[in-house]
């Protein structure tokens, strides 16, 4: 029997018993063609890949990452909590040095998932990167150095809304632009909040792209950021939808730049994320990112319908690339010189209001934030929410405040003072929920 | 229904047994020396000694076999020059499987819904013949990727070779081996099965000529590593089914004898150098979630599950600051039989819990050992048998954490585990009933020692029954039905709908068909049940097009119940 060069720990959970709804892209289906292919490829005979049933993740391992309204169990089911925990135990199996890397193909994904949740948006719930990574800070280590590097074709923008303002956190997306593809947002201005400015690394791809392209971006900007930043863990969340088969999007990996990618990034932990070419792409995908996860050849997979030209891309969309990467060199390297008073302005608080939209539960939010500004720790968080249910037309209001990792005296006694005032609007009946999430404290 | 007389045999690498049921009764057991030159000489000697034992038997009789005629081929690297001949698809390179023999690859694909991705690359199957056939290769192990989804490549090339090439005495199809995944495992048992096929016929037909003979053998069964048997002629075509028998017929030997077969046990077979724990969960045997493993060869060949771990009576004790440890290697003969090693056997034989050897050279032996580390030798005998069964307790509980932790693919099945964990301990084999009761005694247990130990593997093999299973795979969207281990593909109509009542309806039928073929009689082939399902909607473009099943079905293990006479 072969022996994989890096040992490698596979959480694989398909979820067969669980859908959206019948006909939606996130069904029981989704993962059958992925497991028939690792089955007759026999990759977990192979020394060193050893795979391991999922955690349930719990109550608390959630609201860690998340306020969900009104309760956990009201937007997460049991595959929601399995697909979580099974992630954590990725980073586990690493951690504790019982894999050398570790691979989360499981369902359902989780990148959209923001901070507060309301229900499901671009199929996610409750968001497996982030609970993850406060379940590795809270079990491993509060200084851990963690980087995402999201390459699913959609943007990250539920794990760039927990992390915007985490110094801890280095948040990397390569993306379909914005401007072409749900959720919309993603452009490279989105840089992160005042105590992590410069930590959220936004990188649209126009339509198009393909293996050269991404490529281009992993050694040229990806790596060098990495190199740079010197994370303690690199996660991977591994949307496979820029595959040049996939129906909801317009890009054009194959399988082998998947594995490419996977050999150049050598990621601790891989997560699944989107990537609904379920026949075409995945089996094929899923295959060279745990050979190349663990380190074996993987120049003989290849997709049925693959011609050479299949991951070809116009010359106009190489151009665009480079001059993206250009940008986003220059954009790193100065980020410490940005002026963040001219970004955030020179008061106590920064404050932004934002319209979210829920797409899979049709749900409406509109969400003001204020981020104190503080020089000794990345500031405390308040944030109104008010979600207007459109399938019941019930309309929920909350008020959270958030006291991050590390927080500062003065910042705690601001942040009970705050969850104070939103308590008394509850009692006179203006909130239907407030909460405070202590993120140490529940650790 | 009175059954016949049943004569099982056990050829194991020392010694046949042998041990001869009639209606439910052990009626006279035997033990020969084996002649590893010729298994059939140690089978007509045990049959012989066994029928004089049991006196005056005038019936037919029907004769179950356990060998180790494939195993030791197998682990010696005996068999037929052999063309494995792969059919590989993308995926992984062939060169990176760790087969352990070499395989020649010719161009074609069938995907994973079996559909043919790429057409088979004809000249380069005719070079492979030709040039295999040239250089005096007489088997031939044909294997695709995905046959089991679609063994169109696989006949064509059988074709080719049963057309062309006559030299090619043996041939076996993958898809024809098992219904499951696993391109390298399928590719490793065809090759094996071709590899040994002629030893194999030869072996079947000195046994007709014994049993002519005799006169007496109305029909003729060979254990395999599921715990069932298969017809003899039968196994002149699949002899891979073969290997591994005798951990199968001790499992067997223990639901024979057990006095409450129909909890959740485990059971512990504890020999000289290793021991062997398998499980039952009521009353079931559990098998390998994979299929066989031998000499480094994964196969898909459906086995019980089994633990082996370097712990027996003649393994070596050692001595650290963190106390006394057992095995794993073997520490040669104990010194109460004449050798010069310290080993439990001899720490019981101090105690006098055994009666084995010399007392006191055990003792001897023991006080050399105890004095460096400040014990008397009766301390360190204690020490020793308290070490074992500690050891013993801890891979039984390893064993059912580790089937426990088996990865499942549905939320119900994460949510409502089966409870297996065993309420009793089964032991068998000369050293169990010194350990056994001590490590039930560590993991809260009763336990219950079998008796007529020496033969429980021949009981075990007299006492199992034919077993088969089948997969059928049912793809609507396609409107394919396949049932590879049968070499059924047929168009599905398109009315009436195919459900999953029709599905598994179908999987029963053909189960107990195959189970029928393999010389179940009908009572057995009725026992058919399905041990695995799976059912998908297939949606393209938000509509339901169709729908997947994959079925197995399986006439599973079963002892007839053995008592003493």
């Amino acid at each position: 029997m072969n022996t994989a060069t890096c040992r490698v720990g596979l959480v694989f959970f398909p979820a067969f018993d669980w859908a959206i709804s019948p006909d939606h892209p996130e069904r029981e289906e989704r993962l059958l063609y992925t497991r028939d292919q690792i089955a007759e490829e026999g990759l977990l005979d192979i020394s060193g890949i050893e795979e391991y049933r999922p955690l349930i993740a719990a109550d608390a391992d959630i609201e860690r990452a998340h306020v969900c309204v009104p309760t956990v169990k009201s937007v997460a089911t049991q595959s929601h909590r399995i697909a979580a925990g099974g992630t954590m135990l990725a980073a586990d199996l690493v951690l504790q040095g019982r894999a050398d890397r570790s691979f989360a193909l499981l369902r359902p994904p989780g990148h959209h998932a923001m901070r507060i949740v309301h229900g499901s948006r671009g199929f996610c719930n409750i968001n497996n990167e982030a609970i993850m990574v406060e379940h590795i800070r809270s079990a491993y280590g509060a200084d851990k150095r963690i980087a995402i590097v999201d390459t699913d074709a959609h943007h990250a923008d539920g794990t760039q809304d927990i992390f915007y303002n985490d110094p801890g956190v280095l948040h990397i997306s390569l993306h379909q632009d914005g401007r072409t593809l749900y959720p919309g947002t993603g452009s490279i201005d989105e840089r992160g909040g005042p105590a992590a400015y410069g930590l959220t690394v936004n990188i649209p791809l126009p339509p198009g792209a393909g293996d050269p392209g991404m490529l281009y971006v992993m050694e040229h900007l990806v790596m060098p950021i990495l190199h740079d930043w010197q994370p303690d863990l690199i996660v991977n969340a591994a949307g496979q939808d820029n595959h040049y088969t996939d129906p909801l999007t317009n890009m054009n990996f194959t399988a082998q730049g998947y594995a490419r990618l996977t050999q150049m990034l050598a990621p601790d932990v891989v997560v699944l994320e989107g990537g609904y070419s379920i026949e075409g792409a995945l089996p094929y995908v899923n295959l060279g990112i745990l050979l190349a996860l663990a380190g074996l050849d993987y120049s003989a997979v290849r997709e049925p319908d693959w011609r050479p030209d299949s991951a070809t891309q116009p010359q106009a969309v190489t151009d665009a690339i480079a001059r993206t990467v250009t940008a986003l060199q220059g954009l790193w390297a100065t980020r410490r010189e940005a002026d963040l008073e001219a970004i955030f302005g020179a008061g106590q608080f920064f404050q932004r209001r934002r319209d979210i939209y829920y797409d899979t539960d049709n749900i409406m939010e509109r969400q003001s934030e204020q981020i104190r500004l503080c020089n000794t720790c990345s500031g405390w968080r308040s944030i109104r929410s008010e979600a207007l249910h459109a399938f019941s037309g019930r309309a929920v209001r909350i008020g959270a405040v958030i006291i991050p990792r590390r927080a500062c005296r003065q910042c705690r006694l601001d942040a009970q003072g705050e969850f104070e005032q939103l308590s008394a609007l509850w009692r006179a009946g203006r909130l239907n929920l407030t909460c405070l999430q202590d993120i140490e404290a529940d650790s | 229904m009175t059954s016949l007389p049943v004569l099982g045999i056990d050829v194991g690498g020392t010694n046949t047994d042998a041990a001869l049921i009639i209606d439910g009764q052990v009626v006279g057991t035997a033990k020969v020396r084996t002649d590893p030159g010729s298994l059939i000489h140690s089978t007509a000697a045990a049959f012989a000694e066994a029928l004089r034992a049991a006196g005056h038997v005038s019936s037919p009789l029907e004769l179950h076999l356990s060998t180790t005629l494939s195993t030791n081929a197998i682990v010696e690297g005996r068999g037929d020059p052999t063309l494995a001949l792969a059919v590989p698809g993308p995926g992984m390179r062939i060169e990176d499987l760790g087969l352990g023999f070499s395989a020649w690859q010719a161009g074609g694909a069938i995907d994973h819904r079996g559909r043919e991705t790429a057409p088979l690359d004809v000249e380069s199957v005719r070079d492979a013949l030709s040039s295999a056939a040239d250089s005096g290769i007489v088997a031939l192990a044909v294997v695709g990727k995905f046959s089991h989804r679609n063994p169109a490549h696989e006949l064509q090339i059988e074709q080719a070779a049963l057309e062309g090439y006559p030299q090619f005495a043996s041939i076996t199809l993958g898809h024809r081996m098992s219904g499951r995944a696993n391109f390298p495992r399928r590719l490793a048992t065809a090759y094996l099965n071709a590899r040994i096929q002629r030893r194999q016929s030869e072996f079947v037909k000195m046994l007709e000529q014994l049993m002519l003979s005799e006169h007496r053998v109305a029909q003729a069964f060979l254990l395999k590593a599921d715990g069932g048997t298969m017809r003899l002629s039968e196994s002149m075509h699949r002899p891979i089914e073969s290997i591994l028998s005798g951990p199968a017929a001790s499992t067997m030997g223990a639901l024979a004898l057990a006095s409450d077969p129909g909890v959740n046990a485990a059971v512990i077979d504890i020999g000289g150098t290793t021991t062997d724990i398998s499980v039952l969960v009521s009353g079931d045997p559990v098998f390998d979630r994979h299929g066989a493993v031998i000499a480094g060869h994964a196969t898909l060949v459906p086995a019980l599950f089994a633990r082996s771990i370097g712990l027996g009576g003649d393994s070596e004790v050692r001595c650290d600051q963190s106390g006394v440890h057992i095995g794993p290697r073997s520490a040669g003969t104990p010194s109460a039989l004449g050798g010069n090693a310290v080993t439990p056997t001899d720490a019981a034989a101090a105690l006098g819990l055994a009666q084995i050897g010399s007392r006191t050279r055990a003792i001897r032996a023991l006080s050399d050992f105890a004095g460096p580390i400040g014990l008397s030798p009766m301390a360190a005998a204690e020490r020793i048998v308290s070490a074992f069964a500690a050891q013993l307790a801890a891979e039984v509980e390893a064993v059912y954490t580790s089937l426990e932790s088996a990865p499942v693919y549905t939320v119900s099945e994460m949510l409502t585990s089966p409870n297996i964990r065993p309420v009793r301990l089964i032991g068998l084999g000369a050293p169990a009933p010194v350990f056994v009761p001590r490590a039930a005694a560590l993991m809260g247990l009763p336990f219950e020692l079998l008796p007529f130990h020496a033969a429980a593997n021949a009981i075990g093999a007299a006492a199992s029954r034919p077993t088969t299973s089948i997969t059928l795979h049912a793809d609507t969207a396609l409107g394919i039905l396949t049932i590879p281990e049968a070499g059924y593909r047929a168009q599905l109509p398109s009315r009436p709908d195919f459900g999953l009542r029709q599905a598994r309806a179908e999987a029963l039928t053909w189960a107990e068909r195959a189970a029928r073929s393999l010389g179940a009689d009908a009572d057995a082939a009725h026992d058919v049940s399905i041990v695995e399902e799976e059912s998908f909607n297939v949606v393209r473009g938000f509509h339901t097009v169709g729908r997947i099943f994959s079925i197995k079905a399986q006439v599973r293990p079963k002892a007839r119940r053995v008592d003493e006479a």
